[in-house]
Formats: structure tokens, C-alpha cells, sequence
């Protein structure tokens, strides 16, 4: 039988010193992934002492883009991100992936920093976020420290948040000049849908010419990574040089040097190559050249 | 284990309660508050039909400790009806027969309720993806969206 201690933190502080001071923490925030382990009296509670809400921390809360650098606090919802002007506008990508989770009743709770803390290999927020280079803060009331968010998850469901810590907010610098997006995801059904591939690339171009090229991955590897294989073919290439179809197949044979053969490989090979074609055509065709 | 005392605003009215560690909005809605409209189907929030709306937002009930929303205005589909009789989304769903076995309908209620309460003339497409959590097993949705799109005009009007 599930037994815990449900606590309330206020502020950030008083979040800081819980986790100083108690241990066998587990937090809960939107809450749409816990209230599915909870339902389920899932093992995971056993090791659960307290559980502590902190979806009344304001700190952890807003979005902030400016000129240069943009952070996230990680209890902003997914609904949020949806509807944040700025975020539409500088960063389209973030709001495709953020209205592709769930439904609307579940990105009214959910948050990006529970999703990134949760680390299901098909979480929809990581490769918007690698691809912008991001990294998140983990505070601890010792102080805080910035990791880089492809090193964050070792394996899925396990991320390198130490007990003590908390994912305060996602950093990154934003994309400069002239740039494009393009947000893919394939799932079994519009709504309500588990990735089973997703993928999202940014482009920084300059004089019809990619200036550098991020590609990262969600689902298609056990973790979120940086496809830096494309990132090479792409980089530097005129758009009359690139071929999509081939930045697929790089792609797909990364993937599959990453991931090994497997069940699903006969599949995933072809989709994520299309994917990345797509998503190659997109940034071609966003950036009105029409080779 | 010790309970913990909440206040909640729901449909108006204001209680003081005492929740467990483990207790879920819905279950206090249902088995403290006695409003056992709102139903539990899935209890893992892929069909909506325990949605209500937590501070203007279309929430599953089933996903949310009651403790976590202390505070927080909640409405229900009992308060729909008004003492000038029916809301205009209930006179909606009935004349567009967008009721069969009725067991999603409070949870289908309360998205669109929240969607027209922000967004007072949606598209259709707007409609649809205000209700994409809420799973019909019988209507086939279109009667439903039917529906809301009635209530929008005659609300609106």
C-alpha cells in the first residue's frame, strides 16, 4: 500500500530547505505523469517518503525571452507555452511540441519541467530544447549548477538530479539572424498521442548558405540526442547543396548507431529519414529557396 | 496519516475541508461534496470525463490532489444551471441530441464551457481541440460539436 507524507513548499526557499533537510523527496508538479503511478500504486512509491507539491512556487514560474539569452521556469505549462506570444513568434517550435502533448485538460496541468524531469524517452519537450542548445538550472540550497540538457537524462526515467536538487529553470541563448524552424512529430492518433518519433530542426542561415544546423531527436532513441552527423552535413552548405533525402538517410543511420537494430528499426529507419527530409524541406522552403 | 485542511470555492460556495495525502479533486468532489456529476472513467486522464474547470482552466479531476488546489475556484457541471433554468450549452447538447449514454457529457460540458468562457465565437477547430481529452464512445462528436457551436451563437446573441 502507497503511504506518504503530502508537504506544500510556498516558496523557493522553503522547497530548498525541505530537500536539505528531509530525504526519500519525490516532487510533484502538473502531476499528469505521478497521478498515473500513484493510480496504479506503482512501485516507484515504495522509496517515497514525502511528496512534495510545488505547483505554488511562483519563482519556478514565467517565461523571459530577450535579445540574446531567453529562460523558462520549469513549472510553465504546456498551455502556456502554447499561448505565449513571444514564444509563437522567436520560437514556434517550442509551441508546436508543446500543443502536440496530450490534450488540452492535460497541458493545463503539465509542466516543461516536469516533463524534462520525468525523462520518458518519448517526452516531447527535449528535442526543441537540444536543438536550441538549452541547459537547465538544478538548485539546491547549497547553490545551483547548469548542465547541458543532452547530458541531462542518463537513461530513460533517470535523470542526474541529485535528491537534494530542484530543475529551477531552462536556459539558452537565442537563435541569432535570420533562422527557421521545423517541428515533426509522428504518434498513433492526434490527440491524447505517445510519440513514437519526434524531431525538431533549427536552422541559423546567412547569404543562402546554413550557418549552423541543429537537429535533435525525441522517441527515436532511448534518450533525446543531438543528431550531429546532419548537424555536420548541413553546416556550412549552400541550399543548392543540400539534398533532404540524404540528411535523412544520415540521420536514420545515426539513429540506428545509437539505438542498434532492433524490433522496430524495419520502421523507425524509413520514418525518422522522412522526418528529417520534411524538416529539410521546411527550412528550404521557409527560406524561399525553390532549387 | 494526518489530514490536510483545504478551502475550496465550488460553484460559488465556499468549504472548508479536510483532505487526505492520497485524496484526488475528484474524489472529494464526489464523496465529501456529495456532486457526482462529474465522473470517473479512465482515472488516468486520457478521457475527460472527470474534467471540471480549476481557476478557468478545463482540468482533469482525476490527476489532481485536492491539497494541491487548495484555494482554487472550481466548477462543476451542477453549476451550470442557474435559477433561470438550464445553461446555454445544456439547451445545446439537448436540442442537438448530443447525449446518448450520458457518461461523458458533464466532463464534455465543462471543456466547452471553459473554451467558450475564454474564446466566445471558436472555429470548429478550435472547438475540436478544446474537447480533444474528452473520449465519445457513442455520439461519433459531431452532434457535439454541433452542439457547442449552438450554444457560442446563442450565448453570444
Amino acid at each position: 500500500m502507497v503511504e506518504y507524507q503530502l508537504l506544500r513548499a510556498h516558496s523557493l526557499d522553503e522547497l530548498l530547505e525541505i530537500l536539505d533537510q528531509r530525504e526519500n523527496v519525490q516532487l510533484l508538479a502538473g502531476g499528469t505523469d505521478l497521478m498515473v503511478d500513484l493510480h496504479h500504486q506503482d512501485q516507484k512509491f515504495d522509496k517515497i517518503d514525502y511528496l512534495l507539491d510545488i505547483t505554488a512556487v511562483d519563482e519556478l514560474k514565467g517565461i523571459q525571452l530577450g535579445d540574446k539569452k531567453g529562460e523558462i521556469g520549469a513549472l510553465t505549462t504546456h498551455a502556456e507555452l502554447v499561448s505565449n506570444p513571444e514564444i509563437k513568434e522567436k520560437l514556434p517550435f517550442i509551441a508546436a511540441a508543446a500543443s502536440s502533448i496530450g490534450s488540452t485538460q492535460i497541458r493545463n496541468r503539465a509542466t516543461i519541467g516536469g516533463n524534462l524531469a520525468n525523462a520518458a524517452a518519448c517526452a516531447d519537450s527535449f528535442s526543441p530544447l537540444i536543438a536550441l542548445g538549452a541547459e537547465v538550472v538544478l538548485r539546491s540550497k547549497g547553490g545551483a549548477r547548469r548542465v547541458l540538457l543532452e547530458d541531462f537524462v542518463e537513461w530513460p526515467y533517470q535523470t542526474i538530479i541529485k535528491p537534494d536538487e530542484v530543475l529551477e529553470k531552462i536556459v539558452f541563448a537565442m537563435p541569432q539572424g535570420e533562422y527557421y524552424s521545423s517541428y515533426q512529430k509522428i504518434g498513433r492518433r492526434k490527440a491524447l498521442s505517445i510519440s513514437r518519433i519526434s524531431l525538431t530542426l533549427l536552422a541559423e542561415v546567412e547569404n543562402g548558405r546554413v550557418k549552423k544546423a541543429q537537429v535533435a531527436s525525441g522517441a527515436a532513441t532511448p534518450f533525446p540526442v543531438p543528431f550531429r552527423k546532419v548537424n555536420d552535413y548541413l553546416n556550412g552548405k549552400s541550399f543548392a547543396e543540400i539534398d533532404p533525402i540524404e540528411a535523412g538517410n544520415i540521420a536514420a543511420d545515426e539513429m540506428v548507431g545509437i539505438t542498434g537494430e532492433r524490433w522496430s528499426t524495419p520502421y523507425k529507419r524509413p520514418a525518422l529519414g522522412k522526418l528529417v527530409e520534411r524538416a529539410v524541406e521546411d527550412l528550404l522552403e521557409e527560406a524561399g529557396y525553390n532549387g | 496519516m494526518a489530514k490536510l485542511d483545504v478551502e475550496l470555492t465550488v460553484n460559488g460556495e465556499k468549504h472548508k475541508l479536510k483532505v487526505g495525502s492520497q485524496e484526488r479533486l475528484l474524489d472529494t468532489i464526489r464523496e465529501q461534496l456529495k456532486l457526482t456529476g462529474t465522473k470517473e472513467g479512465c482515472s488516468v486522464g486520457e478521457c475527460g470525463a472527470c474534467t471540471v474547470i480549476v481557476d478557468d482552466q478545463a482540468v482533469n479531476s482525476c490527476m489532481v490532489l485536492t491539497a494541491q488546489v487548495d484555494g482554487s475556484e472550481i466548477i462543476t457541471v451542477e453549476g451550470l444551471e442557474s435559477k433561470s433554468g438550464l445553461h446555454p450549452l445544456q439547451k445545446a447538447f439537448i436540442e442537438k441530441q448530443a447525449v446518448q449514454c450520458g457518461f461523458c457529457t458533464p466532463g464534455m460540458l465543462m471543456s466547452a464551457l471553459a473554451l467558450l468562457n475564454t474564446n466566445p465565437e471558436p472555429s470548429k477547430e478550435e472547438i475540436k481541440t478544446a474537447l480533444e481529452g474528452n473520449l465519445c464512445r457513442c455520439t461519433g462528436y459531431q452532434q457535439i460539436i454541433d452542439a457547442v457551436e449552438m450554444a457560442a451563437e446563442e450565448w453570444g446573441a
